[in-house]
């Protein structure tokens, strides 16, 4: 790939800049040196985390799995017991004390070289800081689902396109082989004409009611955990039950888009595009401060005839997962390894050496490395983890509005209704505005 | 003065003939009830409110018998009915009455079987069909099997044991098993039901029957660890019969009656059996699986109860008035008439001096992405408010999208 020498000479820059100008001699500790034999130091990828709570954590404990060939220097997070905690775990790992620590993004991408930046946030921060990590020309891991509205979306798409980044989009189960396998049976005609798709994604669960405003607890930054969502006093809901709110999330159907929905799209060729037409209905909390759909049901219908259709898990006979129909059989895919077929021979078929041969990674987290190294394009890049979340959130919009949205998947515009296409955006609340890509 | 006589008269006049159009179409049901084993001078009163309520049935009450153990005189015409609701589970009826509310059943008339009424009769063979499932009576292995679905699977189960158990009172989750009957189509599939007994081990012949929902009995709380049959749909020669087991009468009617969900598939199951379909539309707060919904007047709020209540919003208070306006704003579909009024009034609680902060901070945020022209000036006046600025700047920003 052309940019690859010169991606290795803007690391090479920036660890010079960096020992120059800042001083910062734990940025390439004598581990990092290629000292007892270990990788050479142009081989350790260094990287930070913004967001270290639980996902965040999770996704550094893969990295860190990986045995050396990351190193962790700094670590971003507006919750103070999450920043200490995630320090703990790169100090101890990296046997020094040195992991810098920063509750503000905006300090640790202005003093931080990194090659790459591991990303969990609630939903509503992803537009601001994965263009912010990308305009940084680090490389990405970033949680799906990848935007809060459409506009968030395509301002990522474009910076990761522009700035040449290597993205990997928290869809692991692409990297998992029964999820693979059924996606490429699929891709390579085992069940005749592909004609439809059911993604079941889990139901939703009770709420809390709304409980009274209290005192924001020392340790979290509540105006900066809120940033360019709209003001509101603390309730005691932050981390992992800000899911369960619309101003931060669209709740189990966008959370999960990014699994059954993007694995739906690979078997199906629909990475690339989005459906035209979207129907359906959703069903809401009555009480409380958890407002997003319970149950969700839609019909999403593609320019080539494919209909596929989202709903909550227990709507389905198949239940939890991904199940393609063509018109000479089915395939289902879930976790746990989970795959059926209509016709179990369907599942020995041999993929011929001229067919279609899905991208295979064995490793979420080492294909992201790998691919950091080689510029190679990884198993979940920005394109399909947007369109993926494309479908989720144009679900979440015909729900909202109660009417079949027509949808432009090239030019990205909703046809002909003004109310709805108010939806692909939520304005920010100042100071914080979209980045310019 | 004279302006408000012709109102009042207007509206009296207008309930007259809403009431005339309801007595004329609506189906003429009889509730059998006395001396059963629940509180059923109550009960019978909540049927009928709940089933005259949807304005499909004008109910009577029948009431056997009148003394203890004497039931030769109970002999309704059961011709005269298209519905009848059995609220009963004591003493048995005369053959001659039998007879005649099997010929009502066979020639197409509908059923409701309520609760206790599953333990009546139990030596009567074709009461026992009708119901689908049974419980207590000396009930056992000989008057048929258990039928409960374990998992997403349905078991039927002919091992020998006892018909009818019970756990612990609580509210449960229903699980609607078929979401294509008539009876629970357009329902959310899971939902929450008020304080209630849940039958467990009901055991029957279960011919030509159908369970629509279940609810898992906890062995937690002393139920069977199964899930049970909570709403049953049957056949029994042409006619159709609905089974529910749920409704425990309290204090007051309590939550288990008052649960919107009971209220509604009581009514939607009641049309089935009539006519074979429903017509009733799903009402904006059927319960889900977020939480239970009690509707403590039987009576679903309107508009107007939506902003009586929306202007006094503030955190901590009850949210159902705004999720009952946005559900109305979704049913609307776009369509720009129903959406203009409900702006109107939404504009006018902006306007309001007396509405609370919360209530108009609610209302820009709807009014950002469905609001009109019509809206904007009033929005552009909190602009100036402090407390409301960045809510009336976020719809101000959305609203001039296309700009």
């Amino acid at each position: 790939m052309a940019n690859k020498t010169s991606r290795r000479d803007f690391v090479k820059r920036s660890a010079v800049a960096v020992a120059g100008v800042l001083i910062l001699p734990e940025i390439i500790p004598s581990t990092a040196l290629g000292k007892g034999g270990k990788l050479p130091p142009s081989d350790r990828i260094i990287m930070g985390a913004i967001g270290t709570g639980s996902q965040g954590t999770s996704n550094m404990r893969d990295f860190l799995d990986l045995k050396g060939q990351v190193e962790f220097v700094a670590v971003c997070d507006v919750d103070a017991l999450h920043l200490k905690a995630a320090k703990e775990l790169v100090d101890k790992t990296n046997k020094n004390t040195g992991c810098r620590t920063y509750g503000d993004f905006r300090e640790f991408m202005a003093n931080e070289k990194l090659d790459a930046v591991s990303i969990a946030l609630p939903d509503h921060w992803h537009g601001i800081i994965y263009s912010e990590a990308a305009n940084k020309k680090w490389d990405v891991y970033g949680e799906k689902p990848i935007c809060r509205t459409i506009s968030d979306g395509q301002t990522i798409v474009n910076a990761v396109k522009k700035n040449n980044i290597i993205w990997q989009t928290g869809s692991w189960q692409r990297s998992e082989s029964n999820f693979h396998r059924g996606a490429e049976l699929v891709i390579n005609g085992r069940i005749g004409k592909l004609k439809y798709i059911e993604a079941g994604l889990p139901d939703g669960g009770r709420g809390i009611g709304t409980p009274p405003v209290q005192e924001v607890p020392k340790e979290l930054d509540w105006e900066m955990w809120l940033g360019p969502a709209l003001k509101v006093p603390y309730r005691g809901v932050a981390h992992w039950d800000w899911r369960w709110i619309l101003d931060y999330s669209g709740g189990q159907l966008t959370d999960w888009a990014g699994h059954h929905i993007d694995i739906a799209n690979w078997g199906a060729g629909l990475e690339h595009t989005g459906p035209v037409e979207i129907e359906g209905q959703g069903v809401y909390p009555r009480e409380g401060i958890f407002n997003v759909p319970v149950e969700y049901d839609f019909l999403c219908k593609y320019s080539n005839g494919i209909e596929m259709r989202v709903a909550n898990a227990s709507r389905f006979k198949m239940g939890m997962g991904t199940t393609w129909y063509g018109d000479i059989g089915w395939i289902h895919v879930d976790r746990g390894g989970k795959i059926a077929a209509s016709d179990p021979k369907i599942l020995e078929e041999k993929i011929g050496e001229n067919e279609i041969h899905l991208y295979k990674s064995e490793n979420h987290w080492q294909n992201f490395i790998d691919c950091v190294r080689s510029r190679k394009e990884a198993i979940a890049p920005i394109e399909p983890a947007y369109r993926a979340i494309s479908v989720g959130l144009l679900g979440e919009i015909a729900m909202t509005t109660g009417q079949k949205i027509l949808w432009d998947p090239d030019k990205e515009v909703i046809i002909g209704n003004q109310a709805a296409s108010r939806l692909l955006s939520r304005p920010y609340r100042r100071p914080w505005t979209l980045p310019t890509v | 003065m004279k302006r408000q006589l012709l109102n009042i008269l207007l509206i009296a006049g207008l309930i007259a003939i809403v009431t005339s159009c309801n007595t004329k179409s609506s189906y003429k049901t009889l509730i059998i009830t006395g001396r059963n084993t629940s509180n059923w001078k109550e009960s019978s009163s909540v049927l009928k409110q709940i089933l005259d309520g949807s304005g499909l049935f004008s109910c009577e009450i029948a009431t056997n018998p009148k003394s203890a153990g004497d039931t030769s005189s109970f002999e309704p015409d059961f011709s005269k009915y298209k519905l009848v609701v059995i609220d009963y589970n004591v003493d048995s009826w005369s053959e001659k009455t039998k007879t005649a509310f099997l010929d009502f059943v066979r020639n197409g008339g509908g059923v409701i079987v309520y609760q206790g009424a599953s333990s009546s009769f139990p030596d009567w063979k074709e009461y026992n069909e009708i119901c689908g499932l049974g419980g207590w009576g000396n009930r056992s292995e000989k008057d048929g099997p258990y039928v409960y679905y374990r998992n997403n699977e349905l078991v039927t189960d002919s091992s020998a044991g006892i018909a009818g158990s019970y756990g612990k009172l609580s509210e449960y989750e229903v699980r609607v098993r078929n979401l294509d009957h008539p009876v629970t189509r357009g329902l959310p599939v899971r939902w929450m039901h008020g304080y209630d007994v849940l039958y467990a081990r009901l055991r029957g012949p279960a011919k030509n029957m159908e369970i629509l929902a279940t609810a898992y009995s906890d062995t937690a709380g002393g139920g069977s660890g199964r899930n049970e049959p909570v709403l049953m749909a049957i056949t029994y020669g042409k006619g159709r019969i609905f089974h529910t087991t749920m409704g425990i009468l309290g204090e007051g009617g309590g939550p288990a009656v008052h649960c919107a969900g009971f209220i509604v598939t009581l009514q939607r199951g009641a049309e089935w059996a009539v006519t074979g379909n429903v017509t009733q539309a799903v009402p904006n707060d059927f319960p889900n699986a977020a939480g239970i919904v009690l509707r403590p007047d039987y009576k679903e709020i309107t508009l107007e109860d939506d902003f009586a209540n929306i202007v006094n919003y503030e955190i901590s208070k009850s949210t159902k008035y705004l999720t009952d306006l946005q559900a109305r704003i979704r049913k609307a579909s776009g369509d720009a008439k129903t959406l203009l009024k409900y702006e109107k009034m939404m504009v006018s609680v902006l306007k309001n001096s007396e509405a609370t902060i919360d209530s108009k901070k609610l209302i820009l945020r709807e009014l950002s992405w469905m609001g009109t022209d019509y809206c904007i000036a009033s929005i552009k006046e909190l602009v100036k408010n402090e407390e409301l600025k960045h809510e009336a700047e976020f719809a101000l920003e959305r609203l001039n999208v296309e700009k």
